[in-house]
């Protein structure tokens, strides 16, 4: 978009005009002052604190997967008919989790939403650490993770293949493609900034790993024309596997025949659900480390408020969904049906039911009013409530729809154990730790990014690539 | 500054204002390939500069299809042709199902020749000895300075006359860049040390392998069922002294719910006292043993005449005689167990409580053909 209001015969008026990006004099040396130098400080004792936190809880997260390793999958309180628990829960929640990083670097990068610039590499980071995550899960699930390669199709001495119409190995495909596209766009965008520490860093040991990590990057012109069209490339690639990793994740679901899952509204329901509980989690992330880390004047009110509109978007996406799912256990007039849709509102699990519908229909609502979407204390209660809502809606799904299907005799309540919770205690010490680590050694905003918007970055005439 | 060979002359911009309009000046000039460091992206420079279109986008098309042939191919081969398993009632060559797959590999193939086609390829990196990156501007390049360079493009190549057009053409700041060292560095010295070093490595590696393993023992993860001591079958016991893993039972075992049998002789257990209650529900078990057990001989009166007497010639006591009821429970209870003239022992059938529970039994069953008037008087509820 232009916003240079000479080239037009009549000025754009004031409303209209994108609103600055950044708060004060920003200028592309104070920009690697204030991103750049950050790592080099020593941290503070309260990141120390916080470490030792996410520490300790990835501690007994560890604990409890080598309990599991050694006494038997009888640890956890999985058993039939809900052979798919805590794990499959845990692994939806994560892998979700992780979308709103490609959505924000890939998707409204092509849209050209220029404010994205600032929050990229953090959603970004947060992708990579979530599906790492994510793919514990299936990983211990399968009981003999050391055997976990031979969800791989390859030559073995067994003379057997996998099966290519099972959707659980499309996911095993998905998966390992969203974590390695993920980690290819973000290393890319990380080269520039690391060329820039690289050069500004007086410790010999930093100056070593910049410069190995750094590729050799030295700006040249005909560098970044490359450059430019292979970020564009990825973000074209990326934003193909924003909606298909989720909507793969939900076949595991929606072609199975199990009441309650086998519907047609699952892959865009999953992929907005992914959304709306990956956005809550970079708005809970990024309103620390805008104030913990002085990022204010970069990451400013105004990207909150946008993140917020898109979490109260995806919030009316899922109360669809959720109608949906209703109309269609009504419309279809299916027993089966019917019963798993009343057991979600009034079933023994009602109440897990009623907490995914009131966090992530009714507590977002908050969001249409502007002083909510503008306070730390409404956002982080909307965005705790989503994160709680949505693990609560996998778990509506899986265990609800599990428990009781077809054959009454094999009806049963699924409780899950304390190993159960310690694991998933873990993955979110695991998840932190390496936020908490990425924070503190890695340029946290793209700074390469930023100082190609801000004002008087480009040249002033003939520029119009916008 | 000309004695020595210069692989370029670099100018340091203050705005990208200031770089743009430099370098048609400097394109003009014709002193040398003109090439621009930037911190950042800088709009229409490709076109100012002349460079050619990236050729990215046609190398990942390619390999995007090829991604998708290659995934379609190989779930073809393996699901219709070397290991076709029929699922869900489809034909094992039906394709629908291979389209995820095939998506996620045209996705896969194409990005990594977008990332490494672009870094390996098109950029040739990693690649740590540009004279560019020894600059002294390099500092400023990578944080808010625009550079442009004057690269030789040959001998004759002018290193004065280049940064005399660049203070021309506005750069603030001048810097020349030596040639790289193109000595050969293979010397023979050079390789022993390498080969020296790549052995003294491989020692040290070697070594240490094979102390961990010596010291560490390779460790399961995991015990298997199948790994639990336990005797196989035609092996000798080391355990047991006579080498058998299945050992006879200690002398005077008792199983459960088998307590000792009444031994010795019949008169020796005249004094055992039956220790049940007399209890509607023991009448019942007693009932149920003597129908099971005792009526095809003794009869269901318990008077001898049972369905099996005609049949063998075998002459049954009647329990209903005198000398019958006047014996002791204990009696009754050693012929049930130990069996009597042509009566087999029960002990192996019946368990204690059984035993004694039909020695009730037999004893209602000679009140009541023995009865008097005072057993017709009702007793309280």
């Amino acid at each position: 978009m232009r916003t240079d209001a000479s080239v037009h015969a009549v000025p754009i008026p004031e409303g209209l005009l994108e609103p600055a990006l950044t708060v004060g004099k920003v200028t592309p040396g104070s920009l690697d002052d204030q991103v750049l130098a950050f790592p080099e400080t020593k941290p503070p004792k309260q990141w120390y604190l916080a470490l030792a936190v996410t520490l300790t809880a990835l501690g007994i997260g560890l604990a409890c997967i080598g309990y599991t390793f050694t006494t038997g999958i009888g640890a956890w309180g999985n058993s039939s008919p809900v052979f798919w628990a805590f794990d499959i829960i845990n692994f939806v929640f994560w892998v979700g989790i992780g979308h709103a990083g490609t959505l924000i670097s890939a998707i409204l990068f092509l849209f050209r939403k220029r404010w994205r610039n600032a929050i990229a590499r953090f959603a970004e980071a947060m992708t990579i650490f979530a599906v790492m995550c994510a793919v514990i899960f299936p990983l211990i699930h399968v009981g003999r993770p050391w055997l976990a390669y031979w969800l791989f199709p390859y030559p073995n001495e067994r003379a057997l293949w996998t099966n290519f119409r099972s959707p659980l190995l499309w996911d095993v495909f998905a998966v390992n493609t969203y974590f390695s596209v993920s980690l290819m766009f973000w290393y890319l965008g990380l080269i520039p900034d690391i060329a820039s520490m690289r050069d500004r860093t007086t410790s010999k040991l930093r100056k070593t790993i910049y410069t190995v990590l750094a590729l050799g990057w030295r700006g040249a012109a005909s560098h970044w024309q490359h450059y430019e069209k292979a970020y564009l490339l990825l973000a074209g690639l990326a934003t193909g596997l924003v909606l298909s990793v989720h909507s793969v994740v939900s076949f595991d679901f929606a072609t199975s025949v199990v009441p309650g899952w086998h519907m047609t509204i699952f892959p865009p329901y999953f992929v907005a659900g992914a959304i709306f509980a990956g956005f809550s989690m970079v708005v809970i992330v990024l309103v620390v480390v805008r104030e913990t880390m002085q990022l204010k004047n970069l990451i400013t009110m105004r990207h909150l408020d946008v993140m917020n509109k898109v979490i109260l978007a995806m919030s009316c996406i899922m109360g669809y969904s959720y109608m949906m799912e209703g109309f269609t256990a009504w419309y279809s007039m299916n027993e089966y049906l019917h019963h798993g849709f009343m057991n979600i509102i009034t079933g023994t699990y009602g109440w897990a039911g009623w907490i995914t519908i009131s966090c992530n229909i009714f507590i977002p609502q908050l969001l249409w009013f502007k002083k909510c979407r503008s306070s730390y204390f409404w956002m982080i209660l909307v965005a705790i409530g989503v994160t709680i809502g949505m693990w609560f809606e996998r778990f509506v799904i899986i265990v609800i729809s599990l428990h009781q299907d077809y054959l009454p005799s094999a009806w049963r309540i699924y409780k899950p154990t304390m190993v159960d919770f310690g694991i998933l205690l873990g993955t979110f010490g695991l998840f932190f730790t390496l936020v908490l680590i990425f924070a503190r050694v890695l340029p946290v905003i793209a700074t390469t990014e930023v100082k190609a918007i801000l004002p008087d970055a480009q040249p002033s005439h003939g520029g119009s690539h916008e | 500054m000309s004695d020595k060979k210069a692989y370029a002359v670099l100018g340091l911009f203050e705005t990208p204002d200031a770089l743009m309009h430099a370098i048609p000046k400097l394109r003009a000039a014709k002193l040398g390939t003109v090439e621009a460091y930037t911190p950042y992206p800088i709009h229409g420079i490709d076109e100012a500069l002349g460079l050619r279109r990236s050729p990215l986008g046609g190398m990942v098309l390619v390999m995007g299809v090829l991604g998708a042939l290659t995934a379609f191919g190989f779930q073809y081969w393996i699901s219709a042709i070397d290991y076709p398993i029929i699922t869900g009632g489809k034909s094992a060559a039906s394709w629908e199902a291979f389209i995820p797959i095939m998506f996620e590999v045209t996705v896969l193939f194409a990005t990594f020749t977008a990332g490494l086609g672009m870094l390996l390829l098109l950029n040739r990196l990693p690649f740590f000895g540009h004279p560019v990156l020894s600059a002294k501007a390099m500092k400023g390049i990578t944080r808010d300075r625009y550079a442009l360079a004057l690269e030789a493009e040959s001998e004759a190549f002018d290193s004065a006359a280049a940064a005399q057009a660049l203070e021309a053409a506005g750069a603030v700041d001048i810097e020349v860049l030596p040639a790289p060292d193109r000595s050969p560095f293979l010397t023979s010295d050079y390789i022993l040390r390498t080969l020296g070093g790549i052995f003294v490595a491989c020692l040290v590696a070697g070594l240490g392998i094979f102390s961990l393993i010596k010291w560490f023992p390779l460790l399961a993860p995991m015990k298997y069922m199948q790994d639990q001591p336990r005797l196989n079958a035609q092996k000798a016991s080391t355990f047991f002294k006579d080498g058998h893993g299945m050992q006879p039972p200690v002398p005077g075992t008792v199983a459960r719910g088998y307590l000792p049998t009444a031994t010795g002789t019949q008169d020796a257990s005249a004094n055992l006292v039956n220790p049940l209650p007399r209890t509607k529900d023991v009448f019942a078990q007693g009932r149920k043993v003597y129908t099971n057990r005792c009526e095809v001989c003794h009869g269901a009166l318990a008077n001898g005449a049972g369905s099996l007497t005609a049949a063998y010639g075998a002459k049954p006591a009647n329990l209903q005689a005198q000398q019958f009821r006047d014996y002791p429970d204990g009696k009754i209870y050693w012929a049930v167990v130990n069996g009597k003239n042509a009566m087999p022992a029960h002990a192996a059938y019946l368990t204690e409580p059984q035993r004694w529970a039909v020695v009730h039994y037999v004893r209602a069953l000679q009140r009541a053909q023995n009865a008097t008037d005072e057993d017709l008087k009702v007793v309280a509820p």
